[in-house]
């Protein structure tokens, strides 16, 4: 599983603040941390980028490859911030994000061409967010073809299917079983192509001491089906741990709550138990609540 | 070849959960199948039961052909809900608006007694139902419970900011819990959860909040039908309890309820009969002629 450290994100108070007082060392630790944590790519997220657009981008990524040798992900939806992130690249870059909306499309997909990076591709249309497994399949296929028609091989394409909070009232867990299928598929559909998600989105809204939990089960179970990437935060050493195959016992529990096995809880510790549960909440078959630990 | 209807049996069942002592008791839920389903594998042993709104209060904002039924007695709480019985209840449900610090912020002690009065002046199970007001209804409500010892009578709204405290004083003195979310089955479940620590899950009814017939009942619709099927179907512990739609206070506020009377009894009625279908076991009503309307529909007459 490659992992696209998130942590330099301006939603974060301390990097906002950084970026736009130019301080290094805020960034710099961050991206030192997460390469030390084992991810494999670093990614920038720097939101819509209003003002000193191309300059904040040239600032933020060479002072990030002043301190690691990993790749970077260029994640914003302003095209010309995207230019100038990738022009600075040393190492081959992820565009991070285009999607099959009219203006992403048009102005993202040529930048993955002319810069020969590899490219996160969303299920997004014009549209909207596709309600259901086969929309999803049908709006991907119809954005790759486009890709693929600009010179854009399919090993070049990283597709997104987009998680949404699985705690959403009524449609959460809909979404996260109908991404769990989308996963599986998407070889058989789009042979060649890669996968991404923004795993810390199906904790969004829960509360925040169980958000670690949910990620790592739904990107254990991601994974199993086929994920072959994730932006998700790679100081959770439990997370790393799982997917480097440190837990076995754990992911051979969780994959057996996925095939809908009896599985004695009164055997298993708490933990195990904790993650039996929330494998249970994300594959549908209990309701969900945020109390679903304790009941 | 011949062909056969498929036939589902279902592995969950809704706890069957009685109201009031003795004589003035009834069950509701207890069904293993889903609403009208008839053809499947599975019964209802306890059909949906009707009560009828009694408030603690003369009501002030009442159109004219909803006072009418009970004009001589809807100065006095004991009356009017002994009236009540005249229209064939199953119970009887009184409202303690007064109590609201926004209305009279009438004392608890007030209220308790007059719960007391009323239970003990009829002869069917009393539903009580708080001002909604958090704060108060912890003091409201524990002390109709303590007053009430003993009476099962059927209390809430319990709420995730109250369930502690309103629920521990329903639980020492012998009654049964209105456990009540807004309109979501995620919050719903987390209070059922929550609740069940400490409290019995077959004393527990889900109030997931009955909305109008053109002011978001179809919301109502699809989370009662849901609150059902997951409990009926996946066997779901904290969703297998009963539900009441209390709508009455709801329909009546509508414009189209207030402006005649045979269009407030359709509101009424055709919000009851949606909620009934989607899986409804005790629905709280308004005008009398509402129940009469809906007991007719159905038995089809």
């Amino acid at each position: 599983m490659v992992i696209i450290g998130e942590n330099i994100h301006v939603i974060a108070k301390a990097v906002s603040t950084a970026i736009r007082e130019r301080d290094a060392k805020v960034i710099q630790d961050l991206a030192k941390a997460q390469t030390e944590a084992g991810a494999d790519y670093i990614d920038l997220n720097v939101g819509p980028m209003k003002k000193d657009t191309e300059e904040t981008m040239q600032w933020l990524v060479s002072t990030v490859q002043e301190v690691t040798d990993l790749p970077l992900s260029i994640d914003t939806m302003n095209p010309v911030a995207m230019e100038a992130g990738l022009k600075a690249c040393q190492k081959r870059p992820l565009l991070n994000s285009a999607s099959g909306k009219t203006g992403s499309k048009e102005q993202m997909l040529p930048l993955a061409k002319k810069y020969n990076c590899d490219v996160v591709i969303s299920v997004m249309t014009d549209k909207g967010m596709p309600p259901d497994v086969d929309s999803k399949i049908e709006s991907i296929m119809d954005t790759v073809t486009y890709a693929n028609e600009l010179g854009i091989p399919n090993e070049d394409i990283w597709v997104d299917p987009i998680l949404l909070p699985v705690s959403t009232a009524g449609e959460g867990q809909r979404f996260a079983v109908a991404n769990l299928e989308f996963i599986k598929i998407l070889e058989d559909v789009l042979p060649g192509v890669k996968s991404t998600v923004g795993l810390s989105n199906v904790s969004n809204g829960v509360p925040d001491q169980l958000r670690p939990l949910l990620n790592r089960v739904y990107l254990v179970m991601l994974g199993r089906n086929g994920l072959y990437s994730a932006i998700a935060d790679p100081l959770d050493k439990e997370l790393m741990s799982l997917i480097k195959g440190e837990m076995p016992k754990i992911v051979e529990l969780i994959y057996k709550a996925m095939d809908g096995e009896d599985i004695d809880l009164s055997a298993l510790s708490q933990k195990q138990v904790e993650y039996v549960k929330t494998a249970r909440v994300l594959k549908g078959e209990t309701l969900y609540s945020n109390a679903w630990l304790e009941s | 070849m011949e062909y056969k209807a498929p036939v589902e049996a279902y592995s969950g069942v809704v706890r069957e959960v009685t109201i009031g002592k003795g004589k003035k008791s009834l069950k509701i839920g207890g069904e293993n199948i889903l609403p009208l389903h008839f053809f499947d594998q599975g019964s209802n042993p306890n059909p949906a039961k009707f009560a009828l709104e009694v408030l603690d209060m003369k009501p002030e904002d009442w159109p004219e052909h909803a006072v009418e039924p009970l004009r001589d007695v809807i100065s006095n709480s004991v009356s009017w809900a002994k009236k009540c019985q005249d229209f064939a209840v199953d119970a009887v449900s009184l409202f303690l608006v007064s109590t609201d610090p926004a209305v009279k912020n009438a004392p608890a002690d007030k209220a308790a007694a007059l719960a007391k009065e009323v239970a003990e002046a009829i002869n069917v199970p009393l539903i009580i139902y708080g001002s909604g007001d958090e704060k108060k209804d912890v003091e409201v409500l524990s002390k109709v419970a303590e007053v009430c010892d003993g009476m099962n009578l059927l209390i809430g709204p319990v709420l995730k900011e109250n369930y502690e405290a309103v629920g521990k004083a329903i639980l020492d003195h012998g009654h049964t819990a209105i456990a009540q979310s807004p309109l979501d089955i995620n919050l719903l479940k987390e209070l059922n959860v929550k609740l069940s620590k400490f409290f019995p899950s077959d004393r527990i009814v889900i109030d997931p909040l009955s909305s109008a017939l053109g002011y978001g009942m179809e919301y109502s619709f699809s989370l009662v039908e849901r609150v059902k099927q997951i409990g009926v179907i996946t066997k779901d512990s904290m969703t297998m309890m009963p539900i009441i739609a209390n709508l009455g206070g709801e329909c009546w506020k509508t414009k189209q309820a207030k402006e005649n009377k045979k269009q407030g009894l359709l509101w009424e009625g055709m919000t009851a009969l949606s909620l009934l279908l989607a899986g409804a076991n005790i629905i709280v009503l308004r005008h009398p002629e509402t129940l009469k309307l809906i007991k007719e529909t159905i038995e089809a007459r």
